[in-house]
Parts: structure tokens; sequence; C-alpha cells
């Protein structure tokens, strides 16, 4: 059995998962404005993770995929959300405080960077659903036990 | 607006995807019922996007760039399953 599939899917996936990524991030950054948001764009860069594995091999996704910054990621992401929800803790949990004040992301609604900490709270929640479904997908294939 | 014309035509698609279904109930081998799922996600592609511009939406057409992005992986893994799997 070869390690990776033939030719035409190895740079089919070249030229297809960079398309993936910048997708992802637009559906990402754009969670406020249209359909979509952190875990739907998170799963959507995972796809390209899953793609990266398929078209590859494990052995190339194996030197690429390291354990500890993956799992670095996905608290910083935990630890982002949980940061902006405790931005304004002198009013409420979860008070928006970025966009009452206009500190930050105060911009007319309907614009990028409009709804406090809205988009924030989208970037931590796509990291943290990455990174987390990458390094499931990786844990997946490296377990294998029908093996003797 | 909702145009009458694009319904028109997503329920020709609709027909399509019907007989592809089929295809994937009644296929004699796994390959086939394969090919019944390909189609199944493109005719399906083809029906969001005439189902956003009958609506007027064009948010809806995201969704059918994402559908199209995942779809081709899940084919591809269904592939490299039959094809041997992961070594």
């Amino acid at each position: 059995m070869s390690e990776d599939m033939g030719l035409i899917v190895k740079t089919m996936a070249r030229a297809t998962i960079p398309l993936i990524g910048i997708f992802g991030a637009y559906v990402i950054s754009h969670g406020h404005l249209t359909p979509g948001g952190g875990f739907q764009g998170g799963a959507t860069i995972a796809g390209a993770g899953v793609l990266f594995l398929i078209a590859f091999g494990l052995s190339e996704a194996k030197k690429r995929y390291d354990h500890h910054v993956y799992s670095a990621l996905e608290s910083l992401g935990g630890l982002v959300f949980l940061g902006a929800a405790m931005l304004g803790l002198s009013v409420a949990f979860f008070y928006n405080t970025l966009w009452r004040k206009g500190i930050a992301f105060a911009g007319e609604p309907g614009t990028l960077l409009s709804a406090g900490y809205l988009p924030i709270m989208n970037l931590a929640v796509g990291l943290k659903v990455f990174a987390g479904l990458v390094s499931a997908m990786m844990a997946i294939a490296v377990y294998r036990r029908w093996k003797e | 607006m909702i145009a009458p014309v694009f319904f028109y035509s997503a329920l020709i698609v609709m027909i399509g995807a019907f007989l592809s279904v089929l295809r994937v109930l009644f296929g004699p081998t796994v390959p086939d019922r394969v090919v019944g799922v390909d189609t199944l996600n493109t005719l399906i592609v083809a029906g969001m996007i005439l189902l956003g511009a009958a609506y007027d939406r064009t948010i809806y057409i995201d969704i059918a760039i994402v559908y199209a992005l995942l779809s081709y992986i899940g084919t591809l893994a269904i592939a490299r399953y039959l094809q041997g799997g992961l070594e």
C-alpha cells in the first residue's frame, strides 16, 4: 500500500488546502456578519488538515504535527475566550465593555470592526476548534491496535 | 423578491438528486454508492446556489462553497479507505 495518494490528488491538495484555509479564516473573521462563526470556520480549517492527512499520508503529517504546539493553541483559545468574557467584570460577566465604551471594535454595526468582543471570541473559538479537531484526528490516525 | 424561475430549476435539480439517491439505495457494489453520493453532493451544491438566487440572499452562496470543499474531502476519504486505508 503506497504512503500517499497519487500525483493528481497531491497536486490538487496543494492547490486546495490554502483555499480551504483562507475560506475558513473568512468564515471565522466575518462570524458576526455572515452565517458561520468560530465553530464552523474552525471545522472548515480542520477539514484542510484532514485533506493533508489523506492526500500526503501519515508519516508526512506526523512530521508537521507537534502535539505540544496544538495543545498549547487549544488552551490559548479557551483562555482568550474567558479573558474576553472577563473584560467588563466591573459591571458583569460577559459585559461587552469594548462596544459600550467604544474602546476597540466599535465601528458602525454591519462593518467588520464592530460588535465589541464578538470577533475576538470568534477567533478564540475558531482556534480552539481547529486545534482540537486536528489533535483528535491525528490521535485517531496514529492509533493502530489492529496491527499485532 | 422571490423569482419562480429559480424554484423550477431547483425542482429539476431535486429530481436528478432523487435519481442519484436511488443509485445509493440500490447500488449493488460499494463504488456504485460512492459515485451516487458524489453526484448527490454536486447536485446539492447546485441546488443551494439556485435556492440562494431564488430567495435573493447572497450569503447563502458561502454555505454552498463550504459544502463543495468539504464534500470533496469526504469522497476522497472514502476512496482512500477503499484503496487500502492509511498505512
